[in-house]
């Protein structure tokens, strides 16, 4: 069904939180203002390599309006983080392992002399031999950037011992590399906030990000204080992507206010932002696929390196999720697949939307793509040959949830008019071409990996029905999809709601709001939610009224008694109001739904797409232009359409950002890239103008799991879609991202290319 | 007359001040500022006007845009010195008892998501439907290329303008 508000009237919702973004008045963490406050400020190492040999803060300390400088010296408790393994400095104490590393912070009465004071802080630093490629971190010469050496993780799954001999056996073999930029996550807001002490000692942490519990509990070790002494309120946020799940600059605005005993604001300038924070992982992806006669794939390759940079961050579970997804949606008996993350000097990579399925999805369905052409054989034929079916097992050999998703996408982008309609070739300077991907992406952490979530429920004392959970809203529209879930479920208006996430002293923890996991969650968590809560409104509403509770229902604004017309007995006001001692409260405690068989990482929930895309070529320039972009998503049922419909254009053009655009360049493991001068962003004037979404909402009978997470999937399957629209074009195969004009008008140059050479045999 | 500023101010900053007027949506302000001071700053610490966003800072994304003397502007490109007697509008002054048409169609068309760039966005697309009510698709698209979207991809965006177009179109029809 195509997503547009005629197909869905009921549930097309003007966010909750929208009036407040359209008119400014919503306050983000960055905007707030305390009595009192200082600025602070971080001082980056100098080099991507070095040992630090000495520390002088005192010239800093002396400027007038300075009011603390912190080193490693000041950090209370263990001075190191990360979400997996806690191995990236607060603030260097030795080494410093890329340039955006943290020395020292200061704080001072403005953001001017905070940058001044900076200044002054002098560093002794000895260079080391800087590490800015993953394969020459892995050679036996190389320095070990980690005591435990230069690799972070190695990630593996076979299916059998014979690939490369079956492999050899195939008529059709395509072996290819494929390699995939350092993309940013470029939120419009970058990260910053305000940390305010208190008078017992402990500290409110307003400050960005996707998991309020686990900052906080990172904020306790490295502070050395219990964590019920931190509060951390992290949303609303402008933009995340995955790039605010780790901390930032959270640790130094604490360790300021401590040392001050006043509010720090810190709030990173862009190119601050670009050198400290996380990226896409650049991937570099061999892949050698054969097929048979009749384009059955048999045998599949794949060796990536990752290059995780400093820091491990979220690395190891990125990189098994590539190596889960590198055989997408398509059954292929024989499978090797090796993946190896490496720390080098350069710009730390971690979580990005997408989650290391981008990178592989390119490289497979390029793959898909190139035998299709061997064979010339129709490459959306060749992936029907080759498609998943429903019972099949997962990629990892793990039972999934069975789901006719891969195939339903499939045949619905088949019908994309991008693919049917009659296109004009060429036209003076310019080429056409078409061509479409799929891919399918699991959602949740996968198994192993401790995934809980928790909800309550609660009749307040003014009468608002309370709905509390530890997620975040940086913009995917969370907010509306529990007001759509509740009223829903909870028959209650969406006057009666109170919704209360990102303080983590009054939600319960949800884990993080990642992995597409939060619509599932927050589905689960009412649905849990709904029968006992029904069950104490109308005990209550009961006793208050003394009419029997089965003649009862719950509705808008209160408790209704059915009958020939049905009737309000009580309103939630009324209730409360009766109640104020015992206020009705639910709570519980669920897990994300994961796979029975002990594959670690594996997934268990998934969600399809597919896209079609066509493009223009410049023949002078070599610029390509995206005119057309079709979606088909299968995620089970549609909670909110705008929020579905806006994650999927929203995610697209990150994607087209991905393929043609975007890469953060560093050269000996300094960042070129600064600002949004050397980064290009999509703007609008790169989108294409003609964009349909297509949903499949199917869940079988015995799917209990409901509505699925859309935050990555709309991101996944763009590049190699348009990639394959630019072979349609012009004949050239890319195999390196963001696509560079240059490479393409050089290319264009040496293969005279005859539009008749690839019609397809249908 | 408004002389109040919320920032902290320290004397070595005070050294150098200059004095400008300042006229921001409709009420005028005096303030003594370092001559280098941007525009976005004053706004954002000094009359905590934090509706103006602040992102690349170097007049690349648009998420600080303002009305200046009719305008549109980058607010972190305009210094100090440039706004003395300069008539300023932001995001705050669109909706004053009812928000502005195009703020609602961007509701409608789920035009913004994390809404850190949907100010700037406004205040842009309303500087030019006040020269042009009925601009052409390229119009919208050279006007708006100076603003970044991180989070919907323009198409909402696009919807908005479209609906806003249309509404204002058979407003127009019916007086008729
Ligand atoms: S902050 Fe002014 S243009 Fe980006
Ligand atoms: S809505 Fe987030 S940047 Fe535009």
């Amino acid at each position: 069904m195509r997503l547009v508000r005629e197909n869905f009237p009921s549930k097309w919702k003007v966010r909750p939180d929208g009036l407040a973004k359209v008119t400014g008045t919503l306050k983000y963490l960055t905007d707030l203002i305390f009595p009192n406050m200082l600025y602070g400020k971080v001082l980056r190492s100098s080099y991507p390599h070095a040992k630090i040999l000495s520390i002088s803060t005192g010239n800093a300390e002396k400027l007038e309006g300075v009011k603390a400088v912190v080193t490693h010296n000041d950090v209370p408790g263990m001075n190191r983080f990360g979400l997996i393994f806690p191995d990236q400095p607060v603030l260097c104490d030795d080494v410093a392992r890329y340039v955006g590393d943290a020395i020292a912070a200061v704080a001072a009465e403005s953001e001017e002399i905070a940058e001044l004071a900076i200044k002054l802080i002098e560093v002794e630093y000895e260079p080391l031999e800087v590490i800015d490629d993953p394969e020459k971190a892995l050679l036996q010469s190389a320095v070990k950037l980690h005591p435990g050496g230069n690799i972070l993780h190695r990630a593996g799954y076979k299916s059998s011992e014979e690939v490369m001999n079956v492999i050899k056996e195939c008529p059709y073999v395509v072996e290819e590399t494929y390699e995939t930029p350092r993309q940013m996550h470029a939120y419009m807001e970058t990260e910053g906030g305000v940390v305010v002490p208190d008078k017992n000692g402990g500290i409110t942490v307003y400050a960005a990000t996707q998991h309020g519990f686990k900052d906080r509990m990172q904020l306790a070790r490295i502070l050395g204080m219990p964590e019920s002494d931190i509060r951390v309120i992290s949303s609303p946020i402008g933009g995340s992507f995955g790039g605010k799940d780790e901390l930032n600059i959270q640790p130094y605005a604490a360790l300021l206010a401590l040392k001050t005993g006043r509010p720090i604001k810190l709030h990173n300038k862009r190119s601050e932002s670009v050198r400290a924070g996380i990226k896409r992982h650049p991937m570099k992806m061999k892949m050698i696929t054969g097929a048979d006669e009749q384009g059955k794939l048999v045998g599949h390759y794949v060796k990536i390196i990752a290059d995780t940079g400093a820091y491990a961050t979220l690395g190891p579970a990125v990189l098994d999720f590539a190596v889960e997804h590198s055989t997408g949606p398509y059954l292929i008996p024989h499978v090797d697949i090796e993946g190896i993350s490496v720390f080098t000097n350069n710009g730390v990579s971690g979580e990005y939307r997408g989650f290391g399925g981008n990178q592989v999805t390119f490289a497979l369905e390029s793959q898909i793509d190139r035998l299709a052409e061997m064979m010339r054989m129709d490459p959306l034929m060749l992936r029907e040959i080759n498609i998943r079916n429903a019972e099949d097992l997962g990629p990892l050999g793990q039972r999934i949830v069975a789901n006719d998703g891969a195939k339903n996408v499939l045949s619905m982008i088949k019908s994309s008019t991008i693919l049917t309609a009659p296109l004009k070739r060429q036209d003076n300077w310019c080429l056409r071409g078409r061509g479409a991907a799929i891919t399918m992406h699991g959602g949740g952490l996968g198994f192993g990996r401790p995934d809980p979530s928790g909800a309550r429920l609660a009749l307040t004392k003014e009468g608002e029905i309370e709905i509390a959970f530890g997620f975040e809203e940086f913009g995917q529209g969370l907010l509306a999809s529990i007001e759509i879930m509740m009223t829903d479920m909870l028959g209650c208006a969406k006057e009666d709601i109170k919704i209360v996430i990102g303080d983590t002293d009054l939600v319960p923890a949800s884990g993080s709001s990642t992995a597409s996991r939060s619509t599932n969650m927050i589905w689960q968590g009412i649905n849990k939610l709904k029968e006992p809560w029904r069950d104490k409104i109308l005990d209550a509403a009961s006793s208050v009224t003394g009419v029997q509770k089965r003649k009862l229902f719950i509705g808008e604004r209160g408790v209704w008694e059915k009958g020939v017309k049905n009737k309000m007995i009580i309103t939630y006001k009324e209730l409360a109001k009766s109640f104020s001692h015992n206020l009705p409260v639910c709570s519980t405690q669920y897990h994300f739904p994961t796979t029975p068989d002990a594959v670690i990482g594996g997934h268990y929930l998934h969600t399809y797409a597919a896209v079609a895309a066509e493009v223009e070529i410049d023949q002078l320039t070599g610029r390509i232009k995206v005119t057309k972009l079709d979606h088909s998503v299968a995620a089970g049922p549609v909670v909110n359409p705008l929020g579905y419909l806006g994650q999927i254009e929203g995610g697209a053009i990150m994607g087209l950002g991905f393929t043609l655009f975007e890469d953060s360049i560093m050269e000996h493991a300094r960042y070129h890239t600064e600002n949004f001068d050397s980064y290009l962003l999509p703007t609008i004037k790169d989108i294409p103008l003609s964009t349909n979404v297509d949903v499949d909402e199917s869940l079988f009978e015995s799917d209990i799991f409901g509505p699925r997470g859309v935050g990555e999937i709309g991101t996944v399957a763009v590049a190699p879609a348009i990639t394959a629209a630019i072979h349609n074009a012009c004949g050239i195969w890319v195999s390196k991202l963001p696509v560079s004009p240059e490479e393409l008008l050089n290319a264009l140059e040496l293969t005279p290319f005859l539009f008749d050479q690839q019609e397809v045999v249908e | 007359m408004n002389t109040e500023g919320l920032r902290n101010k320290s004397s070595a900053e005070e050294e150098n001040n200059i004095n400008i007027n300042i006229m921001v949506n409709g009420q005028s302000y005096s303030l003594a500022v370092h001559p280098a001071y941007r525009l976005v700053d004053i706004l954002r610490n000094d009359l905590g006007l934090t509706g103006t966003k602040i992102s690349c800072e170097i007049g690349r994304c648009g998420a600080c845009s303002v009305v200046m003397d009719g305008n549109l502007v980058n607010a972190c490109l305009v210094m100090a010195y440039q706004v003395d007697n300069q008539v300023i509008e932001t995001i705050e002054q669109v909706a004053i008892e009812t928000i502005h048409p195009i703020q609602q169609a961007f509701l409608e068309e789920g035009a913004l998501q994390c809404g850190y760039c949907t100010p700037g966005m406004v205040i842009a697309l309303k500087s030019l439907l006040d020269k042009n009510n009925h601009p052409t698709e390229e119009e919208v698209l050279d006007y708006l290329s100076g603003n970044l979207c991180r989070c919907t991809g323009y198409n909402g965006i696009l919807r908005a303008v479209q609906r806003y177009k249309n509404e204002s179109l058979s407003i127009h029809k019916f007086k008729l």
